[in-house]
């Protein structure tokens, strides 16, 4: 609870705190829980519904812990017209899910995202925070296995 | 002493997502490299290069793709650098694509480290901002305003027009905003002014607020760029501690900060009024206009709002460049336009050029030929908001005009290329299902009718002739656009209308 106080303190004072606060407990945490929903509210004078109507209109911020790692598929047009639909469906048939869903052992959520900025050499995935450019299914592996070895 | 040799290697997002980070990494673990100098360029926008690495020996820079290369047998610098010359490489500078461009904004991307501020300083940068201080206000607008720069966002409204309207405004405090909220699929080109020369938005955006009388500007980045999130945040501070951001800046009365809010994920935010909305920290729920931003926007203040792109191009306007750019083109389509050529393209990138382009001119000058090598069967301008035409249709000229008149828009100068293997019918399913999952929800044409749209497309691709669907998805589709508040619901119908107009049989049975 604390730990939730120190995140927002910073952006209380400032104007339109409440996103940047909702960015930090989203990185803090790896979710929004009612304990902070509580600690919003409190922080920024507004009732718990107030902060929950914000938070859920966003995508980046979310009421479930998300996988260990997110794998964000690009679907937008220049990514569609080379091939990232079929990118998604080896990714969803590989990892026996929809769009959206995180794998029971929590270690992937696979997420739709519309546009990296990363356009000219699609089609693109981005893990966590790092894109993947001209992807296919085994660059997209072979970077989840790098990362895990080094864990 | 010889000068040492300098070997670039590019810390971009798409250069970093085809191995720029690897080869960095493999040449920073030679043997000897301390006798070299590692420069961390930007992109030079030639994406089909990247990664580009080039080296600089006694002046002469000549660099070559090093995508794909296995770099653990090279062991020492001698060992990188004959593995180097042996690649053939070559001045990127001479490539037809770098060298037939006017590039005017996107002077500096490339050629040096964004966050080295002497060399932005030794490129020309922040003499603008010298140059501005020393003049009257109105002088800087006046200068804009001759310039004929209009809006790179996607609307077009002169630059110089809103400027006046917030330096009208009476108000002591004022703020500017600057909207990096670049969700058009298809588009990098504030990215890549926030990546690869991050001082000139933020020279752009403090000559603006000279200008206009603001003392504080934001800038809302999209949270899918973190990269630009880390240059903007280090250029901010530099710029800070050499006294281009804070008070007195350069010694002149002027006080000026910049903040930099992220996004979280909706692309209905980079529509002005939902931008104001969630920086406030709220829903992005479209507003109404009027009020007009520029007399009553953040905070109920006066507000400049301005793209990446229309900012960086204000310095280049008070640094000698200004009938350079005014000269090119005419009526709306006046200056440079960043087009962004990619999807199915061999050579993708950025391309900055006059508007006064035809499409089959961009495809065979830049782009050559599809990466698929099949032919090319429709091409999409402007983002998800604009149109598809038809590979009959490459005489097109990009200018505003020529697009306003078959009913498109340049946008934000996406060029989107499709071969033919895309399913057109498809294409309009997702510009209904993008909409439906992006409507922010305030005008139901918008938040219902999409979902409706998806429905009707969906039953036409089972039955294309089917008269009543044809003509519901047309009345559905004249609703969203003269009842939506926003660009969002207005003008998703244009895809449809021009897959439906330039793809006879594709979607419907004519």
């Amino acid at each position: 609870m604390t730990k939730i106080k120190e995140a927002i303190r910073p952006y209380i004072e400032i104007e339109g705190g409440l996103m940047p606060a909702l960015h930090a407990v989203q990185e803090m945490e790896g979710y929004i829980s009612n304990d902070a929903i509580s600690e919003l509210g409190l922080a920024f004078n507004y009732s718990n519904a107030e902060v929950l109507d914000v938070l859920t209109y966003y995508d980046d911020f979310t009421l479930e812990p998300s996988g260990e790692h997110v794998i964000r598929v690009c679907r937008a047009e220049a990514c569609q017209s080379l091939m990232s639909k079929e990118l998604t469906d080896h990714l969803t048939d590989h990892f026996g899910m929809s769009l959206g869903e995180t794998t029971n052992d929590s270690k992937i959520t696979l997420k739709e995202v519309f546009c990296l900025g990363n356009c000219a050499l699609g089609p693109s995935v981005m893990i966590n925070e790092t894109v993947i450019g001209e992807a296919n299914k085994d660059k997209v592996l072979n970077f989840l296995n790098d990362i895990e070895s080094k864990n | 002493m010889a000068t040492p040799i300098k070997i670039y290697i590019p810390n971009e997002t798409t250069s970093n997502s085809v191995g720029a980070i690897q080869v960095h990494r493999a040449i920073s673990n030679l043997i000897g490299i301390e006798e070299a100098e590692i420069i961390r360029n930007g992109t030079w926008g030639a994406f089909w290069l990247e990664p580009f690495i080039e080296v600089e020996k006694e002046g002469n820079r000549i660099g070559v793709c090093y995508k794909g290369v296995d770099l653990s047998k090279l062991k020492t610098l001698d060992d990188f650098l004959s593995d180097f010359e042996s690649r053939d490489p070559f001045d990127i500078r001479n490539i037809e694509f770098i060298k037939e461009q006017k590039r005017i904004v996107f002077s500096r991307i490339g050629k040096g480290d964004p966050l080295d501020i002497s060399f932005y300083q030794n490129q020309g940068g922040y003499d603008s901002l010298k140059n501005a201080l020393s003049l009257d206000q109105q002088n800087v607008i006046d200068k804009i305003k001759e310039s004929g720069l209009t809006g790179r966002g996607g609307a077009a409204f002169p630059t110089g027009i809103k400027m006046q309207t917030v330096s009208d405004q009476s108000s002591s405090l004022k703020y500017l905003a600057c909207n990096a909220d670049e969700g058009d699929g298809g588009t990098f080109s504030d990215r890549l002014i926030m990546e690869s020369d991050p001082f000139a938005l933020i020279e752009g955006m403090t000559i603006a607020a000279y200008a206009v009388g603001a003392s504080k500007g934001y800038i809302y980045l999209r949270s899918e760029y973190p990269l630009a999130k880390i240059y903007l945040t280090r250029a901010i501070g530099i710029a800070r501690e050499n006294n281009f951001l804070g008070t007195n800046i350069q010694s002149s009365n002027f006080d000026f900060e910049i903040e930099l809010r992220i996004g979280a994920g909706s692309y209905v935010c980079g529509e002005e009024t939902a931008m104001m909305e969630s920086i406030e920290g709220r829903r992005g729920l479209v507003r109404s206009k009027p009020p007009l931003p520029a007399i009553n926007g953040l905070f109920d203040k006066p507000t400049l709002i301005n793209n990446v792109v229309t900012l960086a191009t204000i310095p280049p306007l008070l640094n000698g460049s200004l009938s350079e750019f005014s000269d090119l083109g005419s009526g709306k389509s006046v200056g440079t336009m960043p087009f962004q050529l990619c999807g199915n393209i061999e050579q993708s990138g950025l391309v900055e050029i006059g508007f006064d382009i035809t499409i089959s001119e961009m495809i065979k000058k830049y782009g050559k030929r599809t990466k698929s090598g099949k032919p090319i069967h429709a091409i999409q301008i402007g983002g998800p908001l604009g149109i598809y035409l038809s590979s009959r249709m490459m005489s097109t000229k990009l200018t505003i005009e020529s697009l306003q008149s078959i009913k498109g828009s340049v946008g934000h100068g996406g060029i989107v290329v499709f071969d033919n293997t895309v399913d057109m019918s498809e294409q309009a399913k997702f510009a209904m299902e993008f909409c439906a999952k992006e409507s922010c929800g305030k005008c139901t044409p918008c938040r219902i009718g999409s979902v409706r749209g998806v429905e009707i497309i969906d039953r036409l691709q089972k039955n294309r002739s089917s008269k009543e669907d044809s003509i519901l998805l047309n009345e559905l589709c004249k609703t969203m656009e003269a009842t939506s508040l926003c660009a969002m619901g207005g003008m998703t119908p244009n895809p449809i209308y021009s897959i439906i107009n330039n793809f006879p049989n594709e979607l419907v049975e004519k």
